[in-house]
């Protein structure tokens, strides 16, 4: 037995020397014999009906392959959760940068001009870019009424709140698209031959959802699709959907050629016709007594799905059932629905939906509580879930975590009160504005409700012939340490050095659907069936009497070695079961959500530059309970990787639209921040446990995301006494917010007029 | 398939990388990207932007730090080039490979061989930087997954083992 | 990467006499690239109308940098690099080595140009409006020969210039006559590195009996060009700054500004912050010349003053001018914490001779004169003084103490071949005494870091009775 866990220490990461060597191999990397490379013809205007396509002179078109929606073999569609997508657009157009044709040549530079060269006439038709255009329906973009998905959830009864109210607050909160900006670029490779099948290698997150997509698309049956997943450069659920289109991309223009081909993205193609993060809005309306205790309210979050409907019903379950935060709602009625519009499809991007919905439930506590006249600390100690109550889909807290204790450390650690004193007196002189925030929030780990019964995953381990052991699963690595983690709980599991397992590499020709990388579920959900798993082999060596109870890792592995030689292939299975206490409610949208929630209160420190406007976070403590940290290091890298990206979606990452299309697609106009940006981010686990989780974990990767916006935006309000409800907050907008206040309160501004 | 656009002609290139003489024949304006990655097969210098903004491309000519993507392939006429490939000796990796992989410096590993060396770069110039000065030299290679904290640790843990050395 | 390299041509020359002539040959058909910062960023997006390339990339008659007594002559082939390096750029033209760390990251800086900067003429350039403050003067050349012209004539209109299409430019000269001014930058941008410009100032100042007397400013990305502010200049030369005078700096720059709505910003953003740039400006020039004695604002005096005064000042703290000259460098420091933390980050990161020249200002303890010759700079009137305050207690004590000390400092100087550190303050000669007899039994490695630590909270001390003034 292992008398040093494996499990809770930062073992070295699995495919870590391949990516400091430079020799991890991405999909741009790999050249097949005989390869193309393929790139697409995409719409120019939002959304018309197609007239005419024009193959321009100057380019040797005979050279070309030319693919359109009638060489599709299948259904012209990309399958996901409807089937509205095309994956060429055959007659008609909805949104900039939809796909129409492809091109494949072996001159990789003659592809731009050729794409260029293609001219397209439209019959314009009206389209719809905001989601209040979407609302006023004088134009429908999709369906009979413009609207994805609707959900509501209904806890207790809203009729008397209102009358007996002290305080009504209301309140609007909007977020704008965010891109994923993973620092590599789609790319696909494909290859089809009549004998073996269609076979894509790419950068991507679900392989099983691409194989289900070119089943269809390509009218094949399950084995004669193969999908591999390449060392993936950063995804984010960037890569969770997407990849998908590109996939069918190459294989419709390799089934067409006969040869190999390749599509990679530049970034500017990657950015303006790629999924992004949906835009929001969220209304708040809470009925509020004297004590500052919340008697119950009305939600509605609205986002905007683009132009197909895509992830959008999920993202907005997701929204929806976090709109409530951390809090105890005895009464509450949320409103969700995701409109369409005509811009590229939005889709997902860790958080999925929260980041959105909590962005607006944590800037409205702090309006709860100048309302009321409580301070931000108290107006959450004073509404936040206790073990026993219920939350806003009625699922009851049975888990010991005491979000007041959580608050006072991070307010310790932060030394928020210090802070507060300091900065008040600070504040009377000088060209700057210092300012403290809170953010307290929760994250559901797994997929919604049902969801994981349904996809009911399966994992694989195997014995292999040299005695060491292979975890089988279609979960990706790419960067968040899924080799790393579930090598260790394999490793924890059958009490063997760290370094006798590996995980291969996902290949739908190889593992089992583990179900996809997406919602915080890989450690959690995927490493438990990988522990049952590890576990039947145990049990297998064992009762066949190879093994003994208390072997060393040198008789596993003589034990092993011999099964292998007598049985041949050895590998045990484990497919997940739902825990028997988790009941969800489709229709009514109510029950346990979730297996487990991680719990987390971040506190942001900013100074807003009076000069400049600009916003500079000098201080970030993140304080969450994850259930266990399997991977000190890495867990702390998850996590302000994630705060990173949540600086960024707060206060610098701004898609600027025209008509639909994104007019900054180049890094130098759209703006994360560089190692000068980033504050010191300081971070501190709690660890409470989880029993539907691997070794007591919860699931971490989306969570650091939900909690910097708000606390950031509570702090710039704190600093200055100005409300912002809107981000990503430029200091652009701190100007204009400044100026406006100071003309409602009658004095002279000294913004310039212009 | 032939390619039938040779309307300027190819050029031969010499020059070193990674302590090898090269010769390439290439067009001019090729990239120093593009010849590395396609006629040298050295991949590790990636395309992420190719306006050089995200420093993925880094590579180190003549010991300064350049991005690969904005060179046309004429200018590396007679440079010493050394690109992530050239950085461990034999089996060893850099004291910097190492410090990386030990500070989780690395997550999905595509910006990491531009920024092993940049910091590779930094220190070369300044063997003891300050926290501000490793991210100055660093700040001209994005990275989107760790938020930079354990690259500049790891960067720092480099510092300190060399100078115990 | 849009566009086909088949269908450019490109040459490299090698010298300056070949390119002139080539591009006199065909004007207009060859387009120059040095570092290529800019023209491959137009080549990748498939923007770049030019067919036909002429490198100029590392000529050597235009990558060096030359001083007289009155001028410093930089060839326009120079990178921001080559810049930052130069010990005269540094010193006597800090704004234009800042504009250099501001451009791009380290990469870019190492491949971009001055003179391509220059002639690219983007109104957003960081290195621009230094180069109008310091009224340069450019040396344009041709077959023709060279021209030279002052540098605020160069711009005539966006992205269009005096340049001829068969010239380059070769050389970019500035009077060295602005180490007296009082020197100020800022650049505001979307994050702090690797942003282009939505304003940027460079300015320079001096205060003459209580008036503003010598004045420039220059803005980027307020107009189509960099622009010298002259009204403003004009509006405020003369007058005593005080906050009437703030308020019409304030009104007439934003006035003379002509900003845009662009994909970066807005014009009534940029307008706002030129105005408030002025009076950040305006405050710093009042803050760098106002009365020493004033002890809240020595950190602020500090921070503006030119950087050769800057050192000196700060060197008795120390007594490393490694030490001196990085913190002048690292200026401006927002507040004590800042100055504290950056003299802890400075003084560990030094080298180890660096941390001997420290050592060597001291004299024994005991006595009152540094037992070595120190370096001319690190010994000064201040830092005799503080020694003697920071060994009183020493100084003072019984003479089998004393006679104790000295012996076991002559066996220090002895084993480890310099004058024992500990920082003294507070501590009795008996107690100094158990220190050093406990140190001289460490190695060289564990002494050479204790007497460093000592020297650190040495500092540290003094640093805090420099800002009570």
């Amino acid at each position: 037995m292992n008398a040093d866990p494996i499990v809770g220490k930062s073992v070295p990461r699995k495919e870590g020397r391949d990516k400091v060597t430079g020799r991890s191999q991405y999909v741009d990397d790999m050249v097949l014999p005989n390869m193309l490379f393929g790139a697409t013809v995409r719409s120019q205007i939002p959304r018309g009906r197609i007239r005419k396509i024009t193959f321009g002179p100057g380019i040797p078109w005979d050279e070309f392959v030319i693919v359109s929606a009638k060489d599709i073999p299948g259904k012209n569609c990309i399958s996901l959760i409807g089937d509205d997508q095309p994956c060429l657009a055959s007659e008609f157009v909805n949104h900039p940068e939809e796909p129409i044709l492809l091109l494949a040549h072996p001159d990789r530079h003659l592809l731009p001009q050729a794409v260029k060269a293609v001219s397209i006439d439209y019959e314009a038709l009206p389209s719809i870019f905001t989601i209040e255009g979407s609302e006023r329906r004088s134009e429908i973009v999709w369906g009979e009424d413009n609207i994805f998905k609707t959900y509501l959830i209904e806890k207790g009864n809203l009729e008397d709140v209102w009358e007996k109210a002290d305080y009504i607050v209301e309140g609007e909160y909007s977020t704008g698209a965010q891109e994923q900006l993973y620092i590599e670029n789609n790319g696909m490779i494909a290859a089809f031959d009549a004998a073996r099948g269609l076979t894509v290698w790419g950068s991507l997150q679900c392989p099983y959802y691409i194989h289900k997509a070119l089943m269809a698309l390509c009218n094949l049956p399950p084995e004669k699709v193969r999908v591999v997943q390449m060392e993936t450069g950063g995804a984010f659920g960037g890569k969770e959907e997407y990849p998908s289109m590109i996939a069918a991309h190459a294989a419709l223009l390799a089934i067409k050629a006969g040869r190999p081909v390749k599509i990679i993205y530049d970034r500017l193609e990657d950015m303006a016709a790629t999924t992004k993060r949906h835009p929001s809005r969220t209304r708040h309306r809470t009925a509020v007594d004297c004590e500052g205790k919340i008697l119950g309210g009305e939600i509605d979050l609205t986002i905007d799905g683009g132009a197909y409907l895509t992830l959008s019903p999920v993202v907005l379950s997701r929204g929806a059932i976090h709109a409530g935060g951390p809090y105890y709602w005895p009464n509450v009625r949320i409103r969700a629905k995701a409109v369409a519009t005509n811009a590229p499809p939005h889709g997902a991007f860790r958080g999925f939906g929260a980041p959105q919905s909590l962005f607006a439930m944590e800037r409205h506590m702090d309006r709860i509580a100048r309302t009321v006249g409580l301070s931000p600390v108290e107006i959450r100690r004073r509404n936040f879930l206790q073990l026993g109550q219920a939350t806003t889909t009625d699922q009851v807290i049975r888990e010991p975590i005491n979000l007041g204790n959580l608050l006072d450390r991070a307010l310790d650690v932060s030394e928020y009160h210090a802070k507060k004193k300091r900065f008040a007196k600070q504040n009377q002189v000088g060209t700057s504005r210092k300012g403290v925030g809170i953010a307290a929030f929760l994250h559901g780990a797994g997929f919604t409700g049902s969801g994981e019964r349904y996809l009911s995953s399966v994992v694989g381990v195997e014995g292999c012939s040299d005695g060491t052991v292979r975890v089988l699963v279609s979960s990706t690595e790419f960067g968040q340490g899924t080799n790393t983690v579930l090598s260790q709980i394999a490793a924890e599991a059958l009490s063997l050095p760290y370094e006798y397992v590996s995980v291969a590499q996902p290949d739908t020709l190889e593992v089992p659907n583990s179900g996809p990388t997406v919602a915080s579920r890989t450690a959690m959900v995927v490493g438990k069936l990988v522990q049952s798993a590890a576990l039947g082999i145990t049990q297998t060596l064992i009762s066949s009497n190879l093994l003994h109870e208390g072997y060393s890792a040198n008789e596993f592995r003589a034990a092993c070695q011999q099964y292998v030689v007598t049985h041949g292939q050895f590998r045990c299975w484990s497919r997940y079961e739902a825990p028997s206490d988790i009941f969800w409610d489709d229709d009514k949208y109510r029950g346990e959500a979730y297996a487990a929630f991680a719990w987390a209160v971040y506190i942001a420190e900013v100074t807003v530059d009076l000069t400049t406007y600009r916003v500079s976070v000098d201080d970030f403590v993140a304080l969450q309970e994850v259930g266990k940290v399997l991977h000190p290091l890495l867990a702390r890298g998850q996590i302000i990787g994630g705060i990173a990206q949540g600086i960024g979606f707060s206060l610098y990452e701004k898609v600027v639209w025209q008509n639909g299309r994104m007019q900054n697609g180049q890094m130098t106009n759209y703006i994360m921040p560089t190692s000068s940006d980033l504050p010191p981010i300081r971070v501190f686990f709690e660890e409470l446990g989880n029993i539907h989780g691997a070794y007591g974990a919860k699931g971490i990767g989306e969570l650091p995301m939900d909690g910097p916006a708000p606390a950031i935006v509570n702090a710039v309000e704190d600093a200055l006494g100005v409300p912002f409800d809107s981000i990503p907050l430029l200091p652009e907008d701190i100007m204009d917010g400044l100026a406006a206040s100071l003309e409602e309160n009658g004095k002279v501004s000294t913004v310039g007029e212009r | 398939m032939t390619n039938s656009r040779e309307s300027h002609a190819k050029i031969e290139i010499s020059f070193t990388v990674n302590g090898e003489p090269k010769k390439v024949r290439a067009y001019p304006m090729e990239r120093l990207l593009d010849v590395l990655r396609v006629d040298l097969g050295l991949t590790g210098a990636k395309e992420g932007c190719g306006e050089g903004e995200c420093g993925s491309c880094s590579v180190l000519m003549d010991g300064a730090l350049v991005n690969s993507c904005l060179i046309p392939v004429l200018q590396a006429e007679g440079t010493t080039v050394v690109t992530i490939e050239g950085l461990a000796a034999k089996n060893e990796l850099h004291v910097l490979q190492k410090a990386f992989l030990e500070c989780g410096g690395a997550q999905c590993g595509i910006c990491t061989p531009g920024m092993i060396l940049a910091a590779f770069h930094l220190l070369d110039g300044k063997p003891e930087p300050t926290i501000e000065e490793i991210q100055e030299g660093l700040s001209g290679n994005l990275c989107r997954c760790t938020g930079y904290t354990q690259i500049v640790e790891a960067v720092s843990e480099a510092v300190r083992r060399r100078t115990l050395a | 990467m849009r566009s086909n390299p088949c269908d450019y041509e490109m040459v490299a020359p090698g010298n300056l006499q070949a390119t002139v002539a080539l591009l006199a040959r065909e004007p207009g058909v060859w387009l120059p690239i040095a570092g290529g910062t800019d023209v491959m960023v137009l080549y990748a997006a498939g923007n770049l109308p030019a067919r036909k390339l002429v490198s100029i990339w590392n000529l050597p008659e235009l990558r060096r940098i030359e001083t007289t007594e009155d001028e410093i002559l930089i060839g326009a082939g120079c990178t921001y690099t080559d810049l930052r390096q130069h010990e005269v750029v540094v010193r006597e033209f800090p704004l234009l080595a800042i504009a250099a760390r501001w451009t791009g990251g380290i990469a870019n800086q190492n491949r971009g140009t001055i003179g391509g900067n220059i002639v690219n003429a983007s109104p957003a350039a960081d290195s621009l409006p230094a180069l109008l403050v310091y009224e340069t003067d450019l040396i344009l050349v041709s077959v023709r020969g060279e021209r030279r012209l002052p540098y605020v004539t160069f711009h005539t209109g966006y992205k269009k210039t005096l340049l001829a299409p068969d010239e380059l430019i070769q050389t970019i000269c500035l009077p060295r006559r602005f180490s007296q001014f009082v020197s100020h930058a800022r650049k505001v941008a979307a994050r702090n590195a690797q942003a282009i410009s939505k304003v940027c100032i460079a300015a320079l100042g001096r205060v003459a009996d209580d008036v503003v007397g010598d004045v420039r400013i220059a803005l980027g990305s307020i107009a189509p060009i960099p622009l010298r502010l002259r009204e403003t200049e004009q509006a405020i030369t003369g007058r005593p700054i005080d906050s009437a005078l703030l308020l019409l700096a304030r009104k007439t720059a934003i006035a003379e500004v002509r900003p845009i709505d662009d994909i970066r910003s807005t014009a009534r953003y940029r307008a706002t912050v030129a105005g408030n740039l002025i009076v950040e400006f305006l405050n710093r020039l009042q803050s760098a010349t106002g009365a020493k004695g004033e002890s809240k604002n020595t950190l602020q005096r500090w921070n503006y003053l030119p950087i050769d005064e800057a050192t000196k000042e700060i060197l008795p703290c120390c007594g490393s001018k490694a030490w001196a000259e990085r913190m002048a460098a690292r200026r401006p420091l927002a507040d004590e914490a800042a100055l504290f933390a950056a003299s802890n980050e400075t003084w560990r990161s030094l080298p180890r001779s660096d941390w001997m020249e420290a050592f060597q200002s001291h004299p024994r303890i005991g006595e009152s004169r540094p037992s070595q010759p120190p370096t001319a700079e690190s010994q000064s009137v201040r830092s005799v003084a503080w020694s003697t305050q920071e060994q009183r207690d020493v100084t003072d004590a019984k003479a089998a103490v004393k006679k104790a000390l000295a012996d076991a400092n002559r066996e220090y100087e002895r084993r480890f071949n310099r004058v024992f550190i500990v920082c003294a303050t507070g501590k009795s000669a008996a107690e100094i005494l158990e220190i050093l007899l406990r140190r001289l039994k460490n190695d060289a490695e564990t002494e050479l870091h204790e007497a460093a630590e000592q020297q650190r909270q040495i500092t540290e001390i003094r640093l805090r009775k420099w800002l009570q003034g």
